[in-house]
């Protein structure tokens, strides 16, 4: 369970960028989730709704884009895991596992380095602020 | 009323993973072989960890982190083998992460220091998205947990630099296969060493701790 630090961490963020922009309200938080971090994007957004009561980011839109995996092959690919393949070969339902499990180049079918899908990115925030007229 | 959209690209992990850079590089520069020991509660991380340290303390200067949510119970354990030994409470986290050592660094004599253990929170999830400024990166699973631990936990094994499973004297007794466990692993990670382990016999342990001695060497031969 270490959602509530991940959350905290983003909320303190979010509000110094809000504020950094004279923000009177946080109407939309988009956060970027590799399919490969340990983080359960329902917990994150349960407990950003817990910190942010009472904040200018207390009705805020919290919104998980996932990302998938990327490799990096010896034999020069470099790309995202197939999906498609990797749901016809899985007898698992763990999505988590079923990309750990297939980490092969799709060109030379070695196994390829994981260079990407483990990211937890504070991708934008949408404000409103004050009209200056 | 005026919307704006502000772009801010902040990686969360990323943070984290630039102060274990300064962390390694730290311990880079004081030659100092670093350990991270990751496993579920109960995998055998303190026992195995001071063996490593009863072996091997003669010879080298031994410092140990020891992280848990409440770390005095391992700490006195480790004290009493005469090796300073810093306590990191987690409280309610379930994992260090590269602050938390950064600020144990500072306690540590690092110019008397050729090998760092630290003992990471136990549970095989947590830890994994937290890099330390580690050199090895070690996961110990005991057959206690059942042979298909592995497999339900993939990412701490494909990260990890080398695998010990540990009791595997017991495992008659737990119906478990360790020789599935070890393929499991090799599985997900192909390329990483497997230790099988128990503490009741000396000649696994003595594998256990010579691969430790190994980067120690290395890391003072740079």
């Amino acid at each position: 369970m270490h959602e509530l630090s991940i959350a905290c961490e983003i909320f303190e963020q979010v509000m110094a960028t809000a504020k950094e922009h004279g923000a009177t309200e946080v109407k939309h938080v988009t956060l970027q989730m590799g399919r490969l971090s340990h983080t359960n994007p329902e917990q994150l957004s349960f407990c950003f709704k817990v910190l942010s009561e009472e904040s200018i980011a207390e009705n805020a839109d919290f919104i998980v884009e996932m990302i998938p995996p990327s490799l990096e092959c010896e034999c020069g690919y470099t790309g995202t895991v197939d999906e498609e393949k990797i749901r016809e070969n899985c007898e698992f339902k763990s999505e988590l596992l079923a990309y750990a499990a297939v980490m092969e180049c799709p060109i030379c079918g070695k196994p390829a380095q994981i260079t990407g899908g483990r990211e937890l990115i504070i991708k934008s925030i949408e404000i409103e602020t004050e009209d200056q007229n | 009323m005026l919307m704006h959209v502000i772009d801010m690209g902040h990686d969360v992990y990323k943070a984290n993973d630039k102060v274990a850079e300064k962390n390694k590089k730290k311990l880079d520069k004081y030659q100092v072989f670093s350990v991270n020991v990751m496993g579920a509660i109960g995998s055998g991380k303190t026992t195995l960890i001071e063996e490593v340290i009863r072996q091997l303390k003669d010879k080298y200067k031994i410092a140990v982190i020891a992280g848990d949510v409440i770390a005095e119970m391992d700490s006195s354990r480790f004290r009493k083998l005469d090796v300073p030994t810093i306590p990191v409470n987690t409280g309610k986290e379930c994992h260090l992460d590269a602050k938390l050592v950064e600020k144990a660094l500072d306690e540590i004599d690092l110019n008397n220091t050729d090998l760092l253990l630290i003992e990471n929170v136990g549970n095989l999830i947590c830890p994994v998205d937290f890099k330390l400024g580690e050199h090895l990166r070690v996961v110990i699973v005991s057959v206690t947990e059942g042979d298909d631990i592995i497999l339900k936990h993939p990412m701490i094994f494909k990260t990890s630099n080398l695998a010990v499973i540990n009791k595997v004297d017991i495992a008659h007794a737990v119906d478990v296969d360790a020789e599935k466990m070890r393929d499991d692993i090799l599985s997900l990670n192909p390329n990483v060493p497997v230790i099988l382990t128990s503490k009741h016999d000396w000649e696994s342990l003595e594998t256990w701790i010579s691969f430790i001695e190994l980067g120690v060497k290395k890391s003072q031969n740079r």
